[in-house]
């Protein structure tokens, strides 16, 4: 974590050099964020199918999900030590631009799996939590809520966890509800969704 | 039960089949003459609309007429020979997920909606489709509960649909082009239409979905032709403060602290603005007295009432304004500050009741969540009765702890959404309802800004075993007549016929008939996904067809499908 931290602050640092360049390879409507877009796959991936668990895949997540997102990162709402500094600059029309390029792209083929004790054990969360009444039977997300199915299982718990102890609280409902669970539990929902 | 009971009673119905089947000859030339009785079968007027209650070829309504009887007076189909009912066409739509639509008809042509927002138009007798109109969807959509959509509402050369991005569109009714679109409110904040219109006297009646989301919610009036919003009723008041009320409409101590919610009003002043009361079913609408009669729903946040003092006028009550003008007329709440997401949403139907004197009077029912079929006096809202309880009732009013308690009904309600359908002639209300034990957890929460604002938690009790119930209520004494247990919590709706039949479907796919005197099955149909949308009927070519959508439940989770089903007799 520290090392991608540590490219993303050199890649801001250098990022001046580089405009120029991005502006003339794309040339689209992303051209005014074409480098911040550069330095958030330093660590979210390529187009934002990270390929590592611990940061969150980007690729083809929920446009309005992913602006809200970037928006509580910026007030607060959802603090996060790595995320803050590098949402700190950015006002509403990036905010806009960069969710919809990250929406626009591919979510990529992950290949978790859940075995069936983890299975049940998440399914009996769900049913009481009743998950699916705003996340959709494919946990595919619309609009404000996340597409959920195939994201990374590390991620998911620990952000679920973070709702559970409320260092993330930018979805108060969400806090109330997971509070309700063990973290064993959400856990074994992270793996679970993780597999779908 | 199976099909010797229901052979039996086919041998002790024999007679009354005779009976049915000459009566049916002459309601047939009847209803088939000239296609529909009334208008030019080419637009829907205004008088089609005033007479669907007596029009057995169309269904103009989304809850049969403007009384909301969900009475078709159709009775080709009936209790004789409903065991021949036969699927006759089913049309694939291209969404799979829930399906809440009430097919319109109108003079052959059948109008469906899907979730996300499609509308199909077909043909009623062949399940052809005519067009498709694929909403385009703004980028920023709010609902609870689903992606659905409960029908069209056709006026003039119109349909007309709330979405889900909270816009009233016009469409062409023969070409399903977009005549216009109006933005009714901010979906960023929480808003988002998934009620069918409303049309009358060149108004287009809607109100809003948002209680679990702090908006505040109204009914508004837009001119039928172009869009114009005419008038706004909000179901929260500026003073929603009301009366400290201490009991609901049933009597029970709702075990308020009167004492800190003063204290409270004092501090933050009146919560009107994100109070929540949003009104997602149609309204019924008196015509003889140009009033509108609707239901509003809980108060926002749903489970922690301290950051709301007071009674949160309208929330959860039956409420009635003046059709012109939007003015209030009269209301009557349920439940004064609800912290169980208790509320009022099953659609209010206007009928002729006996009230407590054994005088015959207009009347208003309306199931709430609690279970409870409620009866008002139409001319000032106040309550004649409540029948029996349709559902298991415990711990009720226990108050929402951290921990969470367990009390029933839980917050998906005793009935939920789903219209009722009466039977006049018997005098009959037809509910259905849930048997879903569940825990309510309270947490304080500021208004999270256009986000899911429950304050706290529902939870679903895992091992505990589900149901639901038809149950057929007498609203002149409140009495329960029959009650049918069914496997799952039932969600969707119900038609009663002029046939003495009942209609329903369940999550399980099963969609079914029974004798709207004794709740005995009659007649049933397997399909491929839950059955939880209200049917309809219609007659075309001849032929009385029952239609019904089954796409299954997003909130119940019951398996999602996208065909709508129309059974016609068969040999
Ligand atoms: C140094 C690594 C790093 C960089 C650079 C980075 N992110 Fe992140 N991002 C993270 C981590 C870690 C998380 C998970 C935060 C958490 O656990 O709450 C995250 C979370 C997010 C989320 C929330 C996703 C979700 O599913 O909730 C969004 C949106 C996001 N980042 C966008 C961006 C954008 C846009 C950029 C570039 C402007 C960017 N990130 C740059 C590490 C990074």
């Amino acid at each position: 974590m520290i090392g991608r931290l540590l490219n993303f602050i050199l890649f801001v640092t250098f990022a001046g050099a580089t405009i120029t360049l991005a502006d003339t390879n794309t040339g689209d409507e992303y051209a005014p964020v074409a480098d911040l877009l550069k330095s958030c796959q330093v660590c979210h991936g390529d187009q934002g199918a990270s390929t590592e668990q611990q940061y969150p895949i980007l690729a083809g997540q929920e446009f309005y999900y992913l602006y809200v997102q970037l928006k509580d990162f910026k007030s607060g709402l959802r603090a996060n030590p790595i995320m803050d500094p590098v949402v700190s600059a950015l006002d509403k029309d990036q905010m806009q631009l960069i969710a919809k390029y990250f929406s626009e792209q591919v979510w990529p083929d992950t290949e978790y799996a859940s075995d069936d004790q983890v299975t049940r054990s998440a399914i009996t969360v769900i049913t009481a939590g009743q998950c699916i009444a705003c996340h959709l039977g494919k946990f595919d997300g619309d609009s404000r809520v996340p597409r959920l199915a195939g994201q990374h299982p590390e991620y998911l718990a620990k952000t679920m966890l973070d709702f559970k102890s409320k260092s993330r609280q930018n979805s108060p409902a969400k806090g109330s509800l997971l509070a309700s669970f063990a973290d064993q539990e959400l856990i074994n929902v992270a793996q679970y969704l993780s597999s779908l | 039960m199976g099909n010797k009971r229901i052979n039996n009673l086919f041998l002790n119905l024999f007679v009354g089949w005779c009976i049915a089947l000459f009566s049916i000859s002459s309601v047939q030339s009847q209803e088939v003459g000239g296609g529909t009785l009334y208008g030019d079968m080419l637009t829907v007027t205004q008088d089609m609309l005033d007479r669907a209650a007596s029009d057995s070829n169309n269904f103009l309504h989304t809850n049969g007429n403007y009384k909301q009887t969900r009475y078709y007076p159709a009775r080709q189909i009936n209790v004789g020979n409903v065991d021949r009912l036969q699927r006759a066409w089913t049309f694939e739509t291209e969404v799979v997920e829930s399906l809440e639509t009430t097919p319109i008809i109108v003079n052959g042509v059948m109008y469906v909606t899907t979730s996300f927002n499609h509308v199909y138009a077909l043909n009623a007798e062949t399940g052809q489709e005519i067009w498709h109109y694929k909403h385009d969807m703004g980028p920023i959509t709010t609902y609870c509960c689903g992606p659905n959509n409960r029908g069209v509402f056709p006026y003039g050369d119109k349909v007309y649909m709330g979405t889900l991005d909270a816009k009233l569109v016009a469409l062409d009714a023969k070409t399903g082009r977009l005549a216009w679109a109006t933005q009714i409110a901010d979906p960023e904040l929480g808003y988002s239409e998934t009620m069918a219109p409303t049309a009358v006297d060149g108004k287009i009646l809607i109100g809003t979905n948002g209680g679990e989301y702090g908006i505040r919610g109204f009914v508004k009036a837009y001119d039928a032709d172009t869009g114009k919003e005419l008038w706004t009723f909000h179901t929260t008041a500026e003073n929603s403060v009301g009366v400290w009320a201490t009991k609901d409409a049933t009597g029970r101590d709702m075990l308020r602290d009167i004492r800190a919610e003063k204290a409270a009003l004092k501090k933050l002043g009146d919560p009107y603005k994100t109070l929540g009361g949003g009104v997602w079913q149609n309204m019924a609408i008196d015509r003889e007295t140009n009033t509108v009669y609707f239901v509003a729903g809980n108060p926002s946040p749903d489970l922690y009432g301290a950051i709301r003092p007071g009674d949160n006028l309208y929330t959860n009550s039956l409420v009635a304004v003046d059709l012109s003008t939007g003015k209030y007329k009269c209301h009557f709440q349920y439940i004064a500050h609800d912290v169980w997401d208790l509320d009022a949403v099953s659609p209010p139907i206007l009928t002729t009741v006996v009230d407590d004197r054994g005088n015959e009077v207009k009347g208003v029912l309306h199931a709430g969540k609690t279970g409870y079929v409620y009866v008002h006096r139409a001319k000032d809202c106040s309550l004649i009765r409540f029948s029996e309880p349709m559902v298991v009732q415990e711990n009720r009013w226990v108050l929402p702890t951290p921990e969470g308690e367990r009390m029933l009904p839980g917050a998906n309600g005793g009935v939920e959404w789903s219209p009722m359908a009466i039977d006049p002639n018997l005098g009959l209300a037809y509910a259905i309802n849930l048997h879903q034990p569940m825990t309510y957890h309270v947490e304080a929460t500021p208004y999270p800004g256009g986000k899911l604002w429950l304050g706290g938690a529902f939870k679903v009790i895992a091992e505990e075993q589900q149901w639901g119930n038809i149950t057929a209520v007498d609203y002149n004494t409140g009495k329960i007549k029959w009650k049918v247990k069914t496997e799952q919590p039932m969600i969707g709706g119900i038609l009663a016929t002029g046939g003495g039949l009942v209609f329903t479907g369940e999550g399980n796919g099963w969609f079914r008939a029974f004798d709207s005197k004794t709740g005995e099955l009659l007649w049933q149909y397997k399909a491929n996904a839950g059955v939880n949308a209200p049917p309809a009927s219609y007659n075309v070519g001849g032929n009385q067809y029952i239609v019904v959508g089954a796409g299954g439940n997003v909130q119940l989770d019951y398996k999602r499908g996208n065909e709508i089903i129309a059974f016609k007799l068969g040999r």
